[in-house]
């Protein structure tokens, strides 16, 4: 099993197909989360097996009384990148705010930017995430923001200097799948930067059909880190995403509405 | 308990008191918190690391340290 897999691995690299934006280059085009996950350890083994490259985080208040064990002595930084995200923000002001925090860490200058708007949809304000965006291009970060399946949106935060627009699937956290297909591929039909699917994937399928479609990558945690087994998941979500990417790459067949034999009709035995 | 010549400090939301002549570095110390995987903000305006050392602490001060924790979106 594991040598079909590093076989699927291989095509990829043997392609040089890698995912490029902010001046850097990764092999991976999944990337976790780092919440929800039943312990740190089982965190660590399901990003080993996720092939992952890159790792997102929340910035919160250090717990004072540390009776915690540091998040960072699991991960190991030297060969994943975190993309440091603003969950949990309701306005830019906020959002740059910890964005700033963030970078300040000094192990980092991606953000995944989310602006919430609701917090029973969890989905983005686009008015003030396009107001934040703005401002941290400005302040030279590379602005990853997480926007709603919207063309016309997409096309503004990358027009805004955006480094990745990362439309959602679907709800945070929901498992729905790609919602809306169509509008993801007018999103990439217009995008000049790569576009990844962030939030709302539930089973591998869902994170291949977002490949088919020819999205550059996804970015996902609950459907690995609340799986019954998520060291399991976190490697079907490795192998998805490859074979989304390939199908992608080599071009599926148009559907037709009849059929098309592929054995040849002559020769046939009279 | 505050000594006389204590400082009162709001870190993280929460009171405590430093000595007097305490820096920044040394009340990261105190908390066991390795500076190299914190940001701090000291009354609403961000830290630099270099200047920890050199930034004793005030009576009233607001102190925020953040860190990375688990989280995905």
């Amino acid at each position: 099993m594991m040598r079909s897999g590093s076989g699927l691995e291989h095509s990829v690299i043997e392609r040089g197909d890698t995912l490029k934006f902010g001046g850097r280059e990764f092999g991976s085009r999944l990337i976790v989360g780092t919440g929800k996950f039943p312990d740190h350890r089982t965190m660590q083994q399901a990003h080993e097996a996720s092939g992952a490259e890159i790792v997102t985080v929340a910035v919160r208040r250090v717990n004072l009384d540390r009776t915690q064990e540091s998040l960072l002595d699991y991960i190991d930084t030297t060969r994943y990148a975190l993309l440091p995200n603003t969950a949990g923000c309701y306005t830019a002001e906020e959002a740059i705010k910890t964005a700033m925090l963030a970078r300040e860490v000094g192990l980092s200058d991606m953000i995944k930017l989310e602006v919430i708007g609701d917090q029973r949809t969890l989905f983005p304000d686009n008015e003030e995430l396009l107001k934040a965006t703005k401002v941290l291009v400005k302040e030279g970060f590379v602005v990853l923001p997480y926007t709603n399946d919207d063309p016309i949106m997409a096309k503004k935060l990358e027009d805004a200097g955006a480094a990745v627009v990362m439309p959602l699937a679907a709800p945070i956290g929901s498992g729905l799948g790609i919602r809306n297909p169509h509008n993801i591929r007018i999103i990439l039909e217009a995008a000049q930067v790569p576009i990844i699917v962030d939030a709302g994937v539930g089973t591998a399928s869902d994170a291949s059909i977002a490949m088919e479609l020819g999205c550059d990558g996804v970015l996902m945690n609950t459907a690995i880190a609340c799986a019954k087994d998520p060291v399991a998941m976190a490697a079907a979500m490795r192998y998805a995403i490859i074979s989304g990417r390939l199908a992608y790459l080599a071009g599926r067949i148009p559907k037709k509405l009849y059929a098309s034999a592929s054995s040849p009709l002559e020769g046939m035995i009279e | 308990m505050k000594g006389l010549f204590d400082v009162e400090l709001t870190v993280n939301g929460k009171k405590r008191t430093a000595a007097d002549g305490a820096t920044i570095t040394t009340l990261l110390e105190e908390l066991q918190i390795n500076p190299l995987r914190v940001a701090v903000q000291l009354n609403q305006q961000i830290l630099k690391r270099e200047l920890y050392e050199r930034t004793p602490l005030r009576e009233g001060d607001m102190l925020e340290i953040i860190t990375f924790m688990a989280g995905g979106s």
